[in-house]
This record gives C-alpha cells, sequence and structure tokens, in this order.
C-alpha cells in the first residue's frame, strides 16, 4: 500500500467509490502436496486457477460450484487465511493481497464472514454477548457492559432474535439461530463486504429462506456487499445480482445472475441447473431428461493432476478435439459476463451465446443414432 | 394467500434457559456418590490445611518418651494411638495434610504454569517448531520422575520445596502433551477462523478462545497428577531426601514407622498410610467424576435398543393386498425424559408401502422422520419405546417380535442407505471384504462365490472396473462412487424393502441425480419397495410415487405424488411448498416458516404446527385435529374440508423449461 493508513483515517477513504468494491485478478492458490520421506515430491494441488471477477458497491456475487471447485479457497483468500500464489486481490482500490500485520485490524474492519457449519462456528464456551461483542470492543473499544449489551441487543434486533439470547450459548440454539447470530457478529463491525461461505447449506429449507431474507434486509439497510458462497444454484441465483460458476479451480462462466440462469452459455453450467431437481413432478420429468443427456458415470479429474484441456470435458455432451488439449479462454458472453468453453469460438461458434439448444440438438441425434443401430442389430 | 400473511415474526424469543452447565455439573456430581465421597474427603484435608488447630487434639511435635505412652493403641485420649516418640498419631496426620497441599501446590504452579503456556504455543505454531518443542518435551516425559526431582535436589539443596520443583517439571511435560493436542485440534475449528476474521489477536485467541475449551480436560489431569504428585513427594520422604524428619509429613511417618513395623504390628503405619491411600484414591475418584459431569450429554450415540415390551393394539385395521410390504397403524413411541414426564416422539403414525412403490417421506428436520422408520423395524433407540399400534412386515404381525427374530428379518429382507456413504465404510477394510462378508454371513457363501456376487453388484450400481475397486480402501472412493458401494450393501441380500435415509443429501448435486436414476432403474428391475426420506421436496418430486409430510412426530398428510405438490391438503405442506426457493418468483423475500420446530418435552396444545401456521384459528390452537381419511388418503388439519379453504398449487407446467 501505497500511503499507509493511520488509526484515524480508515483505509476507505471515502463512502462513495468509483467503480468495484472488491477486484479479484488471476488469482491463483496452490496447495503444495506433503512429501515422502523418499521419493518425489506430488505437484501441487491446484485449488484455485486464473480466478477473475469484481463486487460492485451493495451488490452481491454469487459464486457457485461443487465441492472441490476452489470456491471456499477463493473466499479464504481473500480473507488472508490461506497464502496464494499468484494474483491481485484489491479493496476499494487499494492492494489487499497480502495485509501486512499493521494494517489488518483495518482490513478485517471491512471484511467479515459467515461461515459455514452453524454448529463449529461459534466458541462454545461463550455467551452471545461475548460472541457478537468481541469485534466491537477489537474495534470501538467499547468493553463488555451495558453499553456494549445494548449495541449487540440492536444487532441482534436486525437478525430477527430478541434480546433475550444475550446469555444464551451456542448449544441452546437452533441452527438458523447460530446462523443468524453468526451474522450479527459479522455485522457488529459494521463492514463494507461480508463473505458468507455455505452459510446457509446446513439448514433446513424453511429455516435457509428465514436467513436469506435477513441478508438481503441487511444489504437493503446498510449497503454491504456480499460475496455469496454455495453449492445450490438455486439459492445463489436467488441472492445474487451477479454469478460465478467454478469447476475444478476455474470460473468457466460469469455474468448476470437471471441471464445466466435462464440461458446458460457453458455445459456445466446447463448440467449444474438441470441437476437441481424441482419441486414439480411435471416439470421435474422434463428436467431428468434432460439431466440424463450428460456423461453419467465420469469421474472429474484430479485437482492434482488437471489435464492439459477443459477439466470439464470428459462429462461434457458437446466436447471436440480441441477440448482435450487446450484450456478456453475467458470470451465475451451474451449475459455481460464471459465464458471459457471452445464451442463459442471454435467448432460450431455459438459467440457467447446459450448452449442449451445446442446441446438438446447434440443429444437428440445422438439418441435417434443409436436407435438406428439398434434397430438395425435386432433386424438381423 | 397473501406476501403478508407470510411475514416471519419479526422477533424470535428462545425457549426458557435450562439449566447453565455449571448447574447441571454441580448436580451430577452432588448424585455421584464416589464424588460425593471425595468432595467430603477433600473439605476435611482442607480444612486440615488451612486451620489445622481446629481439628488437632494435641501438639504434633510434643513428644511422651513415658514408657507407656509409646506405641500405644487408639484410645479415648490418642484417637489413633502414638509413635515411638509418643507424639499423637491424629494430630499428625492433620498436620500432614498441609505438607500433602503444600507439595501439590508448588508442583501444579510450575507444571500448569510451564506446561499450558508452551503446549499452546507449540499447538498453535506447528510445523517445525511444534516437532523440535514436542521432540524435546518427549524426552523430558520419558525421564522417570523421581529422578528429575533428584537432580533438582542435588543441584539445589534437599527439600520438599525443591524435590517439587523438580516434579513440577516433569509434570509440566504432561501439560505441554495434553494442552498441544487440544490447541492442535481447536485451531482448525471454524470459530477460530471466525475469531481472526474479527481481527481478534493471536494470543486473545488462545487465552479467550481456545483455553476455555481446554479447561475440562485439564481439570481432569490436575486432579489425577495431583494423586501422583502426593505419592511422589510421600516416597521421596520417605527415603528421607523430601521432607525434615520431624515433621508430621505423610511420607516421614512411614518411614519412622518403619523399623518398628515387625516389632510393634502393623497399626503404626496404617494412620499416615491409611490418609495417604485414601487422598490418593479421592483425587482419582474426584478426576473420574468429573469427567463424567462435564461431558455435555450423558447418553451415548451409540444405537442401543429397547428390551421389548408388549404393545398396545391398533385402533384401526392394516391394509389388505398381496404386495403390501409393510403397514404401520397407529404408531406411538416415548422416550423417558430426564425431567420426569415421558415426552412422545411419534404419535399415531400409520402408512403402508407397496411393492415397486416409492414412499416419500419429508419434514424439516426434527420432524420424527428418521425415528418413524427405525421405530418400524423393531429398531427404537433406547430408552424410547413403541407403546401403541401394530407393525405389519410382509403379511406378517411383527410388532411384538423379539430382537432376535427381527435381527434375520432385517438381515435378508430390509436394507438401509445412509446419508455419509463414507461413514458407513470401515476406512482400514478393503471395499470388497465390506461387500462379501454380509454374504458370507447371511448367505453363507464360499470366499470365491461372494466375490464373485461383489463384482455382480458393483456391476449393478455401475460402479466402473468393479473387479479393480474390490481391492481398493474407501478414501480411494469419491462421494458418489462410495453411495454406489452403499446401495450395493444394500442390495447384497435381495431386500424386498429398501430404506434410503437423505441417499443424496451429502453429494454433489450432479452426483444426485446419478444416484436417484440408479435406484429407479434398481426398483424397476428387482419390484422392491423404497421408503425415501428426504428434506428435499426437489427430490420427492423426481422418485417418490406417493408422499407421508410429517411434522412433530405426527403425519400431517399422506397422498399421491401429483396430490401433494398440486392440491396439497395440509397447510404445512404447502408451506414447505412455498419456502421452496425454485416456486418463488420475482424479487421479493423468500416464503418462509416463521418459528422453529417444537421440542418434543414441549408440544404445543392443539395442533402441533398451529403456532406456526399461516390459517391458524382459535380452535387449532386448542383441539388436536384428528387424523381424516380422505379417499385413500389421510390429513390432520381442522379446517379440511372448510368452504373456501383451498391449498391448490398454480397448475404444473407454468414455468417453460429452459
Amino acid at each position: 500500500m501505497t500511503d499507509t493508513p493511520t488509526t484515524n483515517t480508515p483505509m476507505l477513504r471515502s463512502q462513495d467509490i468509483d467503480g468495484a468494491l472488491l477486484e479479484v485478478d488471476d488469482l491463483h492458490v496452490h496447495f503444495a502436496s506433503r512429501g515422502k520421506l523418499f521419493g518425489t515430491t506430488p505437484p501441487p494441488v491446484k485449488a484455485v486457477n486464473g480466478v477473475s471477477f469484481s463486487i460492485a458497491p451493495e451488490k452481491t456475487f454469487g459464486l457457485v460450484g461443487e465441492s472441490g471447485s476452489g470456491k471456499s479457497t477463493v473466499a479464504r483468500a481473500i480473507l488472508q487465511l490461506v497464502d496464494i500464489q499468484s494474483g491481485t486481490i484489491r479493496l476499494a482500490g487499494d492492494d489487499v493481497t497480502k495485509v501486512p500485520p499493521r494494517d489488518e485490524l483495518d482490513f478485517r474492519k471491512n471484511v467479515q464472514a459467515v461461515l459455514q457449519d452453524p454448529f463449529s462456528s461459534l466458541n462454545q464456551v461463550h455467551q452471545t454477548r461475548t460472541i457478537v461483542g468481541d469485534g466491537i470492543t477489537r474495534h470501538y473499544g467499547t468493553k463488555a457492559g451495558a453499553a456494549r449489551d445494548e449495541r449487540v441487543g440492536l444487532l441482534l434486533d436486525a437478525v430477527g432474535l430478541s434480546c433475550e439470547f444475550l446469555d444464551r450459548y451456542p448449544y441452546e440454539m437452533s441452527g438458523g439461530q447460530r446462523q443468524r447470530i453468526s451474522i450479527a457478529r459479522a455485522l457488529a463491525v459494521e463492514p463494507r463486504l461480508i463473505i458468507a461461505d455455505e452459510a446457509t447449506s446446513a439448514l433446513d429449507v424453511s429455516i435457509q429462506s428465514q436467513v436469506i431474507n435477513v441478508l438481503r434486509r441487511i444489504q437493503d439497510d446498510s449497503g454491504v456487499s456480499f460475496l455469496f458462497i454455495a453449492h445450490d444454484l438455486e439459492v445463489v441465483k436467488h441472492v445474487s445480482h451477479d454469478l460465478g460458476v467454478m469447476y475444478l479451480g476455474y470460473l468457466v462462466e460469469k455474468g448476470d445472475a437471471n441471464a445466466i440462469y435462464d440461458a446458460p452459455t457453458h455445459p456445466y453450467t446447463e448440467m449444474l441447473i438441470a441437476s437441481i431437481p424441482m419441486p414439480d413432478p411435471v416439470v421435474q420429468a422434463a428436467r431428468r431428461e434432460l439431466r440424463q443427456t450428460f456423461e453419467d458415470d465420469a469421474e472429474p479429474p484430479s485437482p492434482a493432476n488437471l489435464p492439459p484441456g477443459c477439466p470439464f470435458e470428459n462429462r461434457c455432451p458437446v466436447a471436440m478435439d480441441i477440448c482435450r488439449e487446450v484450456m478456453p479462454e475467458p470470451t465475451p458472453a451474451h449475459h455481460g459476463g464471459d465464458v471459457r468453453c471452445h464451442l463459442h469460438t471454435s467448432g460450431p461458434e455459438l459467440a457467447g451465446e446459450s448452449v442449451v439448444e445446442f446441446i438438446k440438438t447434440k443429444a437428440q441425434s445422438k439418441l435417434s443414432g443409436s436407435q438406428r443401430s439398434n434397430d438395425k442389430s435386432s433386424a438381423q | 394467500m397473501s406476501e403478508s400473511e407470510l411475514e416471519p415474526t419479526i422477533e424470535e424469543t428462545p425457549p426458557p434457559k435450562a439449566d447453565s452447565p455449571r448447574q447441571r455439573f454441580w448436580k451430577r456430581m452432588v448424585r455421584n456418590p464416589l464424588a460425593l465421597f471425595s468432595m467430603v474427603w477433600f473439605v476435611i484435608l482442607i480444612v486440615s490445611w488451612v486451620w489445622p488447630e481446629l481439628l488437632a487434639t494435641h501438639d504434633p511435635f510434643k513428644q511422651d518418651v513415658t514408657l507407656q505412652r509409646l506405641f500405644e493403641g487408639p484410645s479415648g485420649d490418642h484417637w489413633l494411638g502414638t509413635d515411638g516418640l509418643g507424639r499423637d498419631h491424629y494430630s499428625r496426620v492433620v498436620f500432614g495434610a498441609g505438607f500433602a497441599f503444600r507439595s501439590i501446590f508448588i508442583a501444579m504452579t510450575i507444571a500448569i504454569g510451564i506446561g499450558v503456556p508452551i503446549g499452546l504455543f507449540s499447538g498453535w505454531r506447528g510445523g517445525r517448531i511444534d516437532r523440535a518443542i514436542m521432540w524435546v518435551n518427549d524426552v523430558l516425559f520419558s525421564l522417570p520422575i523421581i529422578l528429575l526431582a533428584m537432580a533438582v535436589i542435588i543441584i539445589l539443596t534437599p527439600s520438599l520445596t525443591n524435590a517439587m520443583i523438580g516434579v513440577g517439571i516433569a509434570m509440566a511435560t504432561r501439560f505441554v502433551r495434553l494442552t498441544r493436542g487440544v490447541t492442535l485440534a481447536e485451531k482448525e475449528e471454524l470459530y477460530v477462523d471466525a475469531a481472526r476474521i474479527t481481527g481478534i489477536s493471536v494470543p486473545r485467541i488462545l487465552a479467550r478462545y481456545i483455553a476455555p475449551n481446554l479447561l475440562p480436560s485439564l481439570i481432569v489431569q490436575a486432579a489425577i497428577i495431583s494423586g501422583a504428585i502426593i505419592l511422589i513427594g510421600a516416597t521421596l520422604s520417605f527415603l528421607g531426601i523430601g521432607a525434615s524428619l520431624d515433621d508430621p509429613d505423610w511420607g516421614v511417618m512411614l518411614n519412622r514407622a518403619r523399623p518398628d513395623f515387625r516389632r510393634e504390628g502393623i497399626w503404626q503405619i496404617m494412620p499416615s498410610g491409611g490418609a495417604l491411600v485414601l487422598t490418593v484414591l479421592a483425587f482419582n475418584l474426584l478426576g473420574d467424576a468429573i469427567r463424567d459431569a462435564i461431558g455435555r450429554d450423558a447418553s451415548s450415540n451409540a444405537l442401543t435398543i429397547t428390551k421389548r415390551v408388549s404393545v398396545a393394539a391398533a385402533s384401526t385395521s392394516h391394509a389388505e393386498g398381496d404386495d403390501l410390504v409393510i403397514s404401520v397403524r397407529d404408531m406411538d413411541v416415548e422416550f423417558p425424559s430426564a425431567k420426569g414426564p415421558v415426552s412422545e416422539i411419534l404419535n399415531g403414525v400409520s402408512f403402508e408401502v407397496r411393492a415397486g412403490e416409492t414412499l416419500g417421506v419429508v419434514g424439516e428436520s426434527g420432524s420424527g422422520k428418521s425415528m418413524t422408520m427405525l421405530s418400524a423395524l423393531g429398531l427404537t433407540p433406547a430408552p424410547g419405546r413403541m407403546t401403541r399400534g401394530s407393525v405389519n412386515f410382509l403379511g406378517e404381525d411383527v410388532t411384538n417380535l423379539t430382537e432376535k427374530a427381527w435381527q434375520s428379518i432385517r438381515g435378508k429382507e430390509v436394507g438401509v442407505i445412509f446419508q455419509e456413504p463414507i461413514a458407513v465404510l470401515n476406512p482400514a477394510m478393503k471395499v470388497g471384504a465390506q461387500i462379501m462378508e454380509p454374504l458370507r454371513i447371511h448367505m453363507g457363501m464360499s470366499k470365491a462365490e461372494a466375490r464373485t456376487r461383489a463384482v455382480e453388484l458393483l456391476t449393478e450400481v455401475r460402479v466402473p472396473d468393479p473387479a479393480r475397486r474390490l481391492d481398493q480402501y474407501p478414501h480411494e472412493f469419491s462421494g458418489g462412487m462410495a453411495q454406489r458401494v452403499g446401495i450395493a450393501m444394500a442390495l447384497a441380500c435381495e431386500p424386498k424393502l429398501l430404506i434410503a435415509d437423505e441417499p443424496s443429501t451429502a453429494l454433489d448435486v450432479t452426483v444426485q441425480g446419478q444416484i436417484l436414476d440408479l435406484l429407479a432403474e434398481i426398483q424397476t428391475r428387482r419390484n422392491m419397495a423404497i421408503i425415501l426420506i428426504t428434506h428435499d421436496l426437489g427430490v420427492i418430486a423426481e422418485a417418490a410415487d406417493r408422499v407421508l409430510v410429517m411434522y412433530g412426530g405426527q403425519v400431517m398428510e399422506t397422498g399421491s405424488v401429483e396430490d401433494v405438490f398440486f392440491r396439497p391438503k395440509h397447510p404445512y405442506t404447502k408451506a414447505l411448498l412455498d419456502t421452496m426457493p425454485q416456486n418463488h418468483s420475482g424479487d421479493g423475500e423468500l416464503a418462509v416458516i416463521a418459528g422453529i420446530v417444537p421440542q418434543p418435552t414441549a408440544w404445543p396444545t392443539g395442533c402441533r404446527f398451529a403456532p406456526r401456521c399461516v390459517h391458524a384459528t382459535d380452535s387449532c390452537t386448542s383441539t388436536m385435529p384428528p387424523l381424516l381419511t380422505v379417499n385413500t388418503d389421510v390429513v390432520r388439519c381442522l379446517r379440511h374440508g372448510e368452504e373456501g379453504f383451498d391449498l391448490a398449487q398454480p397448475a404444473s407446467g407454468t414455468e417453460v423449461l429452459s
């Protein structure tokens, strides 16, 4: 950082930021594999490969992907919990790729998180007043006592809990209540960005909706930005303005959330959408058919041994020869973002348009082709 | 239903506060007779230490060398007799407590004062520094404690205090190990990440976040080590390198009694020896008692099955038909609760499943879905028991079957698939051996036959390259592949009924589809009945033929999958459908079900869903609705059939598929 902030001048100099609040550019995170005593060290696990995205003030960026896609590692890199290989992270224009210890408090005040597990993310030995209040003491110097409790009470109110929760321990609360305590803890320091890493995944759907509503209300009231990470595309789409889809460390598609959901440009995004079961037996029957056009039993490659080409190639119903050899670069897409898929530059050259119809046509011709060959064999 | 009706109650209030951990701890301690004994003994010792004059009857140093006063037995004047110098045994034992506690105090201050900070530091830093510290620690740990104490005495001067400094250093190694272990485990917990994200400094995280979690095991360890310290102190005094030879120390007293022991009989060693034994025993008992009392929940998680008692018969009769696999009528399951009255976990549960049919069981966590299936199969976890109802399995009444008879039925006719496939597999055993074991036990196959069959089973669940996969360990399987193995194991003995408890919840969404497809394919081939327990209505919509909606341990409604999704009869079903984000259009707030699932110890009066129901009336909160039969289905709602009370969903197909 060029101009060193002092305690009196916060790192974010103005409330009105031109452009993005958070910019992540070409982020790579590798984890070294543990070498054996004898023999060679295995290659590192490439958890995040060249991920770039930005979050505007007062907006939510949703990051979706399956386990092992690297979405939580992106969050941990921004939160300074893991070391990165290369790339830059900027917060309101300031480089926060690696925050020096003397600026850490300032950084923490601006970036908070709500973590996945409502059971282990709260310390069992502390009451709510301490869990939520510790951050207030740390950042604002308010000592434990009536004044701090009053502030914690207001935060509890914001997440829909009464003041009686002040003296409760985590194990005396339900999962949804604990997760709202986590949100209150994040809000306590009045951050500009909250990273919600699978914040609702462990909850019942009815409770998940309560927590999501709380998050959206908070954004309306305080203008905080969210990085919302989850494996459930349906939920992510609902809370996010922009959306990024990750597969094996690559951000394969990003852009406007609703536009991607309605007309994805990457076959993997389409596979994700087709895999979400719809609570409607008739609609679901059709979805199931679409889902079955994808290669069923293929396993994704190991992140320690990624192929040179596109990592989705072996599960992709419309893969081409080039996909096996070259990893596609981001291409602009109709939803205002970009997509990493060869279909848009070679072969059918979809040029950033929806991939759904193409997959359906392909699947149909494949199906009728195999039917013809079946007819032939039965005729003989 | 308008949007405003779905508004959550703005502020949620918690249930009344239960006992604090401290209250519960003391309750458990007082109820444990051994803990009570050790606590009473410590009160006596502590009084002896702080105010020995209160308990002592004589001056412990006052000698009385008149011949008849030496080696006296117990008498009215000398309760525990006298020693070779005519000193009062009882008073010397009382004063000895002070020596014992001073030893513990010195050694423990050093042990904890050095051991805990080093352990915290080492565990937090990890890596090379941790390895170096632990290497030094292990070397010290392996030295005999008395040797270390003697080394200190040699360097300084012989005294009990110096000996205890040595003991303290030796004992510090125990606390380094304990603290480091706890720190290593705790630092991986998300709450530590959360504290770092809040900006809490590392020393403060260690002191305020990790150390309190260390406290329970530290107290237990300290109690047991205290017993050891007293023994070591007494040993050193006995050898003449601890307390000085006139002091009323228990070890010294034993030493002084030793030469007279053969001549004067065993009594001479009894007072000091007894005090020593009782004190060490009390420390160990206290350590055990604290460990037991600290546990957050005294009951174990292991699945133990309640002893069978005869069950009151059901009031309604079973459904009929040759294809009926399982039929349950009016099942009640009760659990005795700690606070006195029994709590009813399940109430009047009825359902049936036919061959080739999939029954989807849906409801929020805590609604009784899994308990229903366990109880129907005679697996009610202890201390719960089925108190009413009847169960028919493959045409036979199995309500009052013995556990042994159940075992043979379950092993052959029922297969179960669990949520966490990896957790079910033994990590130390090859997958093939785990599939083959039940085949060899239940079907009496030879090793070769079982292997052939295992390959067939893995082929059936579409695990690629099955012969090679048999020789792999579970960690070599992805979640989806492990669940296929779980299914293969459940299918091994050709069951008529497959119970799938959240089979796809822990899996990635693209893998979930594969597992559901596989189950459907196997069901068609084998004409098997499937009970699919899930909280995901999307999974129900895809895979179920009929649906059982549960809430608060009761059946809320049953119906065909079309009925339940398009014409729900119960407001709870309707509310569940509304909360699905897939059913939400527009940008407004998501529909929620306000409040939380009630606890079995505090069911609301009237309809159990009434407090969260937007349609509830006054009678709903006072009268328990009966289970109404509607055609072949049931519903438990007072307002069902009321004119204008319509919960129907918008017609299907309104959403155009992408």
